[in-house]
């Protein structure tokens, strides 16, 4: 291997880093999957037991939650939910700010529902994961989001 | 031009260009997971391979930030920093076109530091580092390059 041209070195330059990740990843307390798999849909959500969860839910789920009064969380920028949300939906300014609202209502054991735009974005599982990170257990991301929810025509307000 | 492709330009693209994906590797090395998610939001990956991903590419920016500062297969450094760019600079782009607003993931992926979000600033920064990558790409001068050994 002439170690001259160019394109060699990169080549190089990217099988040691594909060693390095790969091994590093084998020797860690906490490995990563080698494959992210989507969060799993759920039916018959079991709101009263205890096992923690962090499960996507469908919007009829989301519906049943929101009669129940779970708490919504909209993971979106405060200029889409200032333009619309989910009716009693809590605002996503900063997730330290997030949280501490979250505790003054309930315990981080007390199921909550968090959901950005459309099935597409993603904001609405990171936030879940930060908020997971954070302690809270019973976490359900509702995928179809605020699209879905608008097109419903199920309860909704504007404003901050 | 000549001035460009020999003077201390290209020595000071090469510091710039080397702390700044060293920089941009770190948080990423140390939060994979919060890395892939970052990756994932793009919405670019097929078949879940943003985890092999997340794995590999902060190392591939912090040996190619290593080796372009240190002088070692400058050549094959500046190569792949040009093409990370050219794929960051994609990315970002799609992502805007479909006005979807995400984080950036570029330097610090951990969720304490909210507000990074990608906009038409991120890609210019962006075309700014492939400038310098160019710049090092065409030099004429080889100085303080040890291996292979400049002649």
């Amino acid at each position: 291997m002439n170690i001259r041209i160019p394109i060699l070195q990169a080549i190089l330059l990217v099988l040691i880093s594909i060693l390095i990740g790969i091994g590093s990843n084998i020797l860690s307390s906490k490995p990563l999957p080698w494959f992210a798999v989507e969060l799993s849909v759920v039916e018959d959500v079991e709101i009263k037991s205890n096992e923690p969860i962090l499960a996507a839910i469908s919007i009829e789920q989301a519906k049943l939650f929101f009669d129940d009064e779970v708490l919504f969380v909209d993971a979106r920028d405060e200029g889409y939910f200032e333009a619309g949300h989910i009716k009693g939906a809590m605002k996503n300014i900063f997730l330290y700010e997030l949280i501490f609202n979250i505790e003054e209502k309930q315990n981080k054991n007390t199921p909550l529902v968090v959901y950005c735009g459309d099935p597409g974005c993603g904001d609405s599982e990171q936030l879940a994961y930060d908020l997971k990170d954070s302690g809270f257990t019973k976490l359900y991301v509702f995928k179809g989001g605020w699209l879905e929810w608008s097109k419903a025509g199920y309860p909704s307000e504007v404003g901050k | 031009m000549k001035y460009l492709l020999t003077g201390p330009i290209i020595l000071f693209s090469r510091v710039i260009l080397g702390g700044v994906f060293i920089f941009a590797s770190l948080d990423k090395i140390s939060n994979p997971e919060a890395f892939a998610t970052a990756i994932s939001n793009y919405h670019v990956m097929p078949f879940g391979l943003e985890n092999l991903l997340a794995l590999i590419l902060p190392w591939l920016e912090f040996l190619a930030g290593v080796c372009i500062i240190a002088g070692i297969m400058v050549d094959g450094a500046v190569i792949m920093i040009i093409i990370m760019n050219m794929v960051f600079i994609i990315a970002i782009s799609q992502a805007l076109a479909r006005g979807i607003s995400i984080e950036c993931g570029c330097f610090s992926v951990s969720s304490a530091s909210e507000g990074d979000n990608i906009g038409l600033i991120t890609v210019i920064r962006d075309i700014g580092y492939l400038i310098l990558a160019f710049l090092v790409f065409y030099r004429q001068k080889y100085q303080f390059e040890f291996f292979p050994k400049s002649i």
